[in-house]
C-alpha cells in the first residue's frame, strides 16, 4: 500500500487499478489521519477512475458539507458543485474528502479552525501551516496524492512549505472561483499541493480555464504545463531578491544559499535584483485583504443559510447575535479590522494608502520581471513552528507570509517547492515567483531545481510508513 | 494607531458583531498593534502611484435568464423557511 503512494501518479496508475489506488488513500487515511486531523470529511463512497483528490472545505461540493472550518455554516451542504470540481469529476478524479483550514481561510497555522488544529507530519508537536494545512499534510503523509486549496496570501504555498510538498498559486484569474467561499475576491485563486512538480502541473492543466460563472476568470489560453518539465533550468535567469535575503538568518539563510548554488551547477544564471517595497507585504495585505473580507463575509447573517443564533428576538439581533457566535476570533478581527479601514474618516489614510503602495510593489515587479525570466526566495522565513507558539500574537503569525503575499497582492503565479531540511528535521523550502500566466516557465524551473534535489523523496517517519 | 474599547464598539456596531465589554477591550489593544504595524506604509513614497492602478478590467457578460437554484435547494439549507420565504423576526410594527 505505502510503496504504491509514494510514486508519483503517472507512474503508480501504470502499477495498479484505480479501485486499487483509491483503497490504498482511504486505507491510508484511516491509519494516519487520526493523529494529524487533515479531514474534516472523508468520502468513503468516493469512485472515480483518475486521480484521488482531497479539497480544501472552502471549496464547495454536493456530496459533502463544506464547513469553512466555522460554526456559522452549521451543517451547509452545498446545492451545486464549485467549477473546478466539476472539472475535476469530468476527468475522472474522485473527491476523497475535504481538508481542514484556518476558519474561512484566514490564518497560518490551521490553528483557527473550529474543529481543531492540523497536525504537522514531520513533527505532531508542530503546525501544518495554513490556512490550507488540511491539504498540505494529507499529501505530505501520503494519504492522496494530491489536493486543492486556496490563497489569499499564501495558504497554499506557506503551508506546502512547512509540510515538505510542492504548492502552487496560479495567476489571478487563471482558475475559476465559481463556489470558492469568497475571502479577499482581489487576491483569492485556487492552488494545488502534490508531492511533485509534475503532478501539479497536471492538475491545473485540468482546472485552468475561463468559467462563464467567474468573470474574473482569464479567457488567456490555457498551456500544456507539462511541456518544459524535463527541459531543466539552463540558461534561465533567475533573480534573488535582495531584500527579502537581508531578512533572512541561520539556516533558512544557508539552505537558501544552497538553493542558488544547485541552480547556477545547473547552469541558470542567478543574480541579485531589488524589488523595494517586498517589505511592506503585510502590512498592505492586512488592509486590503481584511477590507475585502469585511465586506465578503457580510453573507454570513443567520438569514439564509447557517447557523442562526437562538437568542436572537430582532432582525438586529439575528445579524449580531449569530456572527457573534459563530465566527471564531481570527475572523472577528480580521473583519474588524477591514471596517475600520473602510469606514469614513480612515479610507484615505489605510485603505487608499494601501492600494497607492500595492500599485508601487505592482511596478517594482514588471521592473524585475524586465530583467529576470523568475525570481526567487525561500517560501517561509523559518520552518513548522510549535503548535500554540503564536495564537497569541496575531502580528507574529501574520509574518510567516512575509514572502507569500507578494505574489497575490500583485497577481502573478508562483510555486513552493521542497528544498532540504532544518537541523532540527522540518522540511524547508524554495519559492520560484513567474511573470503573469508564465506557469509554464515556472513549471519548467521548479521540475529542474526538482531534479537536481529530489527532496520529495524524502518521506515522513511519523507513522511508520 | 491607537484603538480604544469605545472605538472597537463602533467599528463592531458596523461589522454587525456582538462583542462583550472583555472582548472589545482585548479586540482595541490586538487592533492597536496591528495597526501600529501597518503605519510603517506611511513612509514609503507613492507619489504618482494611484490607488485604481491595475489596468485589467472585468468584462460584462451578456444580460441573458438562466435557469437558478431550485427553492427546496435552498430551503435545505434555511435556518427559518415557510412557503417559499425566508422567515425573520418582524421589522416593521414589532416591539
Amino acid at each position: 500500500m505505502s510503496d504504491l503512494l509514494e510514486l508519483p501518479w503517472h507512474e503508480a496508475r501504470t502499477q495498479a487499478s484505480p479501485r486499487e489506488y483509491l483503497d490504498a488513500c482511504l486505507a491510508a487515511i484511516e491509519a494516519r489521519d487520526p493523529q494529524l486531523h487533515a479531514f474534516l470529511h472523508v468520502n468513503r463512497e468516493a469512485a472515480g477512475e483518475g486521480r484521488p483528490i482531497a479539497i480544501k472545505d472552502n471549496i464547495v461540493t454536493t456530496d459533502m458539507p463544506t464547513t469553512c472550518a466555522s460554526r456559522i455554516l452549521g451543517d451547509f451542504v452545498s446545492p451545486f458543485d464549485a467549477t473546478v470540481i466539476a472539472r475535476l469529476r469530468a476527468n475522472g478524479a474522485s473527491i476523497v474528502g475535504k481538508t481542514n483550514l484556518d476558519e474561512f481561510a484566514m490564518g497560518s497555522s490551521t490553528e483557527h479552525s473550529a474543529f481543531g488544529p492540523t497536525r504537522n507530519p514531520w513533527d505532531p508537536n508542530c503546525v501544518a501551516g495554513g490556512s490550507s494545512g488540511g491539504s498540505a499534510a494529507a499529501v505530505a503523509a501520503r494519504m492522496v496524492p494530491a489536493a486543492l486549496g486556496s490563497e489569499t496570501g499564501g495558504s497554499v504555498r506557506q503551508p506546502a512549505a512547512l509540510c515538505g510538498v510542492v504548492g502552487v498559486k496560479p495567476t489571478y484569474g487563471r482558475v475559476s472561483r465559481w463556489g470558492l467561499v469568497a475571502f479577499a475576491s482581489g487576491l483569492d485563486q485556487i492552488g494545488i499541493v502534490t508531492k511533485t512538480v509534475r503532478e501539479s502541473a497536471e492538475v491545473l492543466g485540468v482546472i485552468a480555464g475561463h468559467d462563464e460563472m467567474d468573470s474574473t476568470s482569464s479567457a488567456h489560453p490555457v498551456d500544456d504545463y507539462t511541456a518544459d518539465l524535463d527541459t531543466g533550468v539552463r540558461g534561465l535567469r533567475f533573480g534573488v531578491v535582495r531584500e527579502a535575503v537581508e531578512m533572512l538568518a541561520g539556516e533558512v539563510r544557508e539552505n537558501f544559499d544552497a538553493a542558488i548554488a544547485t541552480l547556477r551547477g545547473a547552469g541558470a544564471i542567478v543574480e541579485e535584483v531589488s524589488v523595494p517595497t517586498i517589505g511592506y507585504a503585510i502590512a498592505v495585505y492586512y488592509i486590503v485583504a481584511n477590507a475585502e473580507a469585511s465586506a465578503n463575509l457580510s453573507r454570513f447573517d443567520g438569514i439564509r443559510y447557517g447557523r442562526r443564533s437562538p437568542e436572537a428576538r430582532t432582525l438586529e439581533e439575528v445579524y449580531a447575535d449569530s456572527r457573534g457566535e459563530g465566527f471564531g476570533a481570527e475572523v472577528k478581527r480580521r473583519i474588524m479590522l477591514g471596517t475600520f479601514a473602510l469606514s469614513s474618516g480612515y479610507y484615505d489614510a489605510y485603505y487608499g494608502r494601501a492600494q497607492r503602495v500595492r500599485a508601487r510593489m505592482r511596478h517594482d515587479f514588471a521592473q524585475a520581471f524586465a530583467k529576470f525570466d523568475l525570481l526567487i526566495t525561500p517560501t517561509t522565513p523559518e520552518p513548522a513552528f510549535p503548535i500554540g507558539a503564536k495564537t497569541d500574537d496575531p502580528l507574529s503569525m501574520y509574518l510567516s507570509d512575509i514572502f507569500t503575499a507578494p505574489a497575490n497582492l500583485i497577481g502573478v503565479p508562483a510555486i513552493a517547492v521542497p528544498s532540504g531540511f532544518s537541523r532540527s528535521g522540518l522540511p524547508l523550502s524554495l519559492q520560484i515567483t513567474a511573470p503573469h500566466f508564465a506557469e509554464r516557465a515556472m513549471f519548467q524551473a521548479a521540475a529542474g531545481y526538482e531534479r537536481e534535489t529530489g527532496y520529495w523523496k524524502a518521506v515522513t517517519g511519523l507513522l511508520g510508513y | 494607531m491607537k484603538i480604544d474599547r469605545e472605538e472597537a464598539r463602533r467599528i463592531a456596531g458596523l461589522a454587525r458583531l456582538e462583542l462583550d465589554d472583555a472582548a472589545l477591550v482585548r479586540m482595541a489593544g490586538e487592533m492597536t498593534k496591528i495597526l501600529t504595524y501597518i503605519d510603517q506604509l506611511r513612509e514609503v513614497d507613492v507619489e504618482g502611484f494611484e490607488e485604481h492602478s491595475d489596468s485589467t478590467a472585468t468584462p460584462f457578460r451578456e444580460d441573458v435568464t438562466r435557469h437558478s437554484l431550485d427553492q427546496e435547494l435552498v430551503e435545505r439549507n434555511a435556518p427559518a423557511w415557510s412557503d417559499g420565504f425566508f422567515v425573520v423576526p418582524k421589522v416593521i410594527g414589532g416591539e
